[in-house]
């Protein structure tokens, strides 16, 4: 071989081989969840129906109207007797909170579920690269993910992100960022921690708009562990195939439906509109229209595009009525379990009406509602953690999670199960043999349903 | 004869020995070609013009090869540039200009502490020492609702205020770049102590009818160093998104911080923040590389909240009456100078110039191994950089900063200056900066730019800007009314 040829040998292989590294650098950038950890606040924190009536009572500002709307409210919320609330109603100062209420709620869950997370995968915290924080309703000075970092002396160089104010879909805007940041570095640790403020945010009004979000919301929270490290992935436990973010925040009414303001005496709450739900269905469709394709198999695209076609044929020729709430879609042909935010009944019943789906599909979304009540942004994982310890998740199972939040927002994400996940979970593993329960009823109505046959004129608070 | 004068004339030399090394060693690579070149030149004009013929008619070309170096060169450059990281433009940013009924010169300011805290006269002789001390002007502005007596913090107040800010700079900002509002793909907002639910930028979203498929981002409790933590995360982001245009708004909301009680510590702040904000729009558009301002070269972020008297440095906590505040310890000035030399340790290596380096290296060696006692060596900044924005986080900031980095007053008069005109306005008090450069004429096109920025937590972020057309004088802007007034001797005490 002579020399020009060795020469040009060797330049056609550097090329092969730059491409080579470049296909390679891509693979590294998928996106896995190594482990993750539930909160379970401690018995002692357990909110039941007693004393949920003995809270209603302190509050000296509501009269028999609204006992009926929150009988009504709390009954049909699909909401259990064990859910957890914060330390401050067990004190009786929810109406006066203070700044370290707030901040010990939030250190008593970073303190616990944390170390539990960094313990069992037997990561340290000085590996962790990127800190990603969401909490909705409480922002203070430091940080409350320098508060993590100060707590467990992470390192200098961490790229850290405090989010606030993004509602209940925060998790996954999250994880958006680790998996962008994924994309750009090799070989990092990424650690999301989400979950809620609730001691500040007591609405001690009597606007009924914005008493709902104080029955609703409880206790929670949830750190995740991820990374994108394919040396990992036989220990992984998901893979993110795709992720879609929808923000309707440029439409008034979806704008408006969920907003944190004065009410008419100037006390702060969280109003939930009445056009909460036509907001969520229209972001859900729009979001719904974007992942589709990305998630379901050709062959039930095409069949749903034929049967729209049909039905739009044959509609032009009868002006029949409109096609019903169903989306015609079969989503079960992409995906095997449905992570649901467990916003409240309303919302699950809604959804599951959407996408046609069964009570078994909806079963996990319903439990954790029952179990831990809406613990906005780290809901989802509770569900997923329900499957978990169901043993329902084989490997080659897709999860499709779907969030809403104020904005209005609908985010949801498809994770793949990497590996068979028979272990259980830590947050479920003490009740889950009761569960699904027979009966979902609410214990409230038989012991206070006799408001609802007062009369507004005659009626005296019992004390 | 005063014993100085030899000295004089040996730093003098000392100087030009300096300069000498200096450009030798950063040329070094041009030094050594040029002996290379004379070496071909003299081995080419020994052959002899036909011994060069007879060589090149010798290098015989066929098709193939022709073919196969063409399409090796051509895969090269494919794969060299698809593999660069993509270059971060900024096209443009605008500042948010208070109006003139918002101003608080000293005066009202006094007047109102008389009227407020009128049980605590002590309380209000400390914030007239602070006010005079502070380097802040009579131009410095309030939200609406802090102008009442008492101030009146509501929800509705805050959002006022956010609106206020934020939307005059967005419109500022899409009319200055022709931006349409459907072209943007990704929004951060960073304000650290106000967030409503829905978020800012949610309210920026629905105010602008932006589109549904944006990614948003809302970072809140982050400090003053926020804006650079939102810029770091824009270029992550547009490395993924290709073709993309990324829009920040740094801003601070001062309505619902005001401190109401007299805790002096706590009363620190309320004479420092103003109102301000500032909107900028980045891009990695090719399309761009000609209007953008500025290029972005580095981020590097250092967070020192593993060391506890760091972390608890600047604290947000109740006094005892209960009421909210941000209380600053008396070691701030120190730790701020331990996280910046942090920041600058991982800095230095990527802007200095390899004489800088060099002499850091030999001065680091030869602490170590000869002499303890060699004073370390501080790298000078001044050669990597033309421009310097340090975040106008207080008088005392600038002078620590002025000292450790040994800059001259021209480097930090546009801190100082932007400190006396609009006061703290927190994360966007570099941009306002940056901003009095360019109203100066004093930015050209290859100038680089140090944006320094300190927050709780504690924090210490730096960017690296690389300036890519010069700016002619900027006729709009929050400095267009003033520009001529300034610089101004800020004295070090103004007697109230």
């Amino acid at each position: 071989m002579d020399v020009l040829t060795l020469l040009y040998a060797i330049l056609i292989f550097f090329p092969v081989f730059m491409l080579w590294r470049w296909v390679d650098g891509k693979r590294e950038q998928e996106c896995y969840i190594l482990d993750y950890e539930c909160y379970k606040p401690t018995d002692d924190r357990k909110l039941d129906t007693e004393f949920s009536g003995e809270v209603i009572r302190r509050n000296t500002n509501l009269g028999l109207n609204e006992y009926k709307f929150l009988l009504k409210a709390i009954v049909s919320s699909g909401i259990g007797e064990q859910t957890y609330a914060p330390r401050i109603m067990f004190s009786g100062r929810e109406e006066n909170p203070t700044h370290e209420d707030g901040l010990s709620e939030m250190e008593e869950f970073f303190q616990d579920s944390i170390a539990k997370l960094l313990a069992r995968s037997g990561v340290s915290p000085q590996e962790i690269d990127v800190l990603v924080v969401n909490i909705s309703l409480l922002s203070a000075v430091p940080s409350l993910a320098s508060r993590i970092i100060n707590h467990y002396k992470m390192r200098e160089d961490i790229k850290v992100f405090n989010l606030t104010g993004m509602g209940c879909s925060a998790g996954l805007i999250s994880v958006n960022i680790a998996q962008n940041i994924f994309k750009t570095y090799k070989n990092v640790y990424a650690l999301v921690v989400t979950s809620e403020s609730l001691s500040p945010n007591w609405y001690a009004g009597n606007d009924r708009s914005m008493i709902l979000a104080n029955c609703l919301f409880r206790s929670g929270g949830c750190a995740v562990l991820l990374t994108n490290q394919r040396a990992l992935k036989h220990r992984c436990m998901f893979k993110l195939k795709c992720l879609v973010r929808t923000h309707h925040g440029a439409r008034e009414e979806s704008y408006d439906c969920c907003l944190q303001k004065e009410d008419d005496q100037g006390r702060l709450g969280f109003h939930l509109g009445k056009t909460l739900p036509k907001a969520a269905t229209r972001a859900f469709v729009d979001n719904l229209r974007e992942i589709s394709p990305k998630i379901l198999p050709v062959r039930e695209l095409l069949r749903f595009m034929v049967l729209k076609f049909i039905r739009r044929w044959t509609q032009i020729g009868s002006k029949g009525e409109g096609s019903g709430s169903k989306t015609g879609i079969n989503f079960k042909t992409g995906v095997d379990h449905f992570c649901i935010h467990t916003g409240g009944k309303a919302v699950i019943d809604g959804i599951g009406l959407n996408l046609d789906l069964s009570e078994y599909d909806l079963e996990p979304a319903r439990m954790t509602l029952h179990r831990f009540g809406n613990t906005s942004a780290c809901s989802l994982w509770y569900v997923l953690a329900y499957m978990e310890a169901k043993r329902r998740l084989k490997k080659g199972d897709r999860v499709l999670m779907i969030t809403f939040g104020s904005g209005f927002k609908c985010n949801s994400c498809l994770w793949e199960v990497v590996r068979d996940l028979s272990d259980g979970n830590d947050a479920w593993n003490d009740c889950i043999g009761d569960y699904p329960p027979k009966s979902l009823a609410n214990p409230f109505l038989e012991k206070y349903g006799w408001i609802n046959n007062e009369d507004p004129s005659t009626f005296v608070v019992p004390r | 004869m005063p014993p100085t004068l030899p000295d004089f004339s040996n730093s003098v030399k000392l100087k030009y020995v300096k300069l000498g090394y200096q450009y030798l060693v950063n040329h070094i690579l041009y030094l050594l070609l040029v002996p290379v070149m004379v070496g071909i030149l003299i081995e080419v004009l020994r052959l002899g013009p036909d011994e060069i013929l007879n060589l090149w008619r010798s290098l015989h070309f066929d098709l193939v090869q022709i073919i196969c170096s063409s399409f090796v060169i051509i895969f090269v450059a494919t794969v060299y540039f698809m593999s660069k990281p993509k270059t971060i433009y900024l096209v443009d940013y605008a500042c948010y200009k208070p109006p003139v009924t918002c101003r608080v010169p000293f005066s009202t300011f006094m007047e109102h502490s008389r009227l407020i805290l009128k049980d605590k006269p002590k309380s209000v002789d400390f914030q007239m020492r602070i006010l005079e001390r502070s380097g802040l002007g009579e131009e410095t502005c309030l939200p609406p609702a802090i102008h009442y007596i008492p101030p009146k913090p509501t929800m509705e107040a805050a959002r006022g205020e956010a609106e206020l800010v934020i939307f005059s700079a967005m419109d500022s900002l899409l009319s200055k770049t022709g931006l349409k509002p459907k072209d943007i793909d990704i929004l951060i907002v960073n304000c650290s102590l106000f967030s409503p639910t829905p978020s800012l930028s949610a309210m920026i979203i629905n105010k602008y009818k932006l589109r549904s498929n944006i990614k948003s981002f809302n970072l809140s409790g982050m400090g003053c160093s926020a804006g650079l933590i939102s810029i770091d995360l824009a270029r992550d982001l547009l490395q993924v998104h290709p073709n993309s245009n990324a829009v920040v708004v740094s801003t601070e909301i001062i309505t619902p911080n005001y401190y109401q009680g007299n805790e002096r510590a706590m009363l620190l702040p309320n004479c420092l923040f103003r109102m301000g904000g500032a909107a900028i729009l980045l891009s990695n558009r090719r399309s761009q590389r000609w209007r953008a301002k500025y290029r972005l070269v580095h981020v590097v972020r250092t967070h020192k909240g593993a060391d506890d008297k760091a972390y608890g440095c600047v604290f947000e906590q109740e006094d005892k009456e209960g009421k909210v505040g941000i209380n600053l310890s008396k070691d701030l000035m120190a730790i701020a100078g331990e996280a910046l030399k942090s920041n600058i340790t991982t800095i230095g290596p990527l802007v200095l110039p390899a004489s800088e380096q060099l002499l850091f290296l030999l001065t680091l060696v030869g602490r170590k191994i000869f002499n303890p006692k060699w004073k370390p060596y501080i790298p000078d900044f001044k050669q990597a950089f033309e421009h310097f924005c340090i975040h106008a986080g207080g008088r005392a900031v600038i002078d620590e900063l002025q000292k450790n980095l040994q800059l001259s007053a021209e480097h930090v008069e546009a801190s100082r200056m932007a400190l006396h005109r609009f006061g703290n306005t927190s994360s966007s008090s570099l941009w306002y900066e940056l901003n009095y450069i360019e109203a100066k004429g004093r930015m050209k096109r290859g100038d680089r730019i140090w944006q320094i920025a300190f927050g709780s937590g504690f924090k210490c972020n730096s960017a690296v800007w690389k300036c890519n057309r010069t700016i002619k004088n900027a006729a709009d802007g929050p400095w267009a009314d003033c520009i001529d007034r300034y610089p101004v001797f800020i004295p070090d005490v103004v007697k109230l």
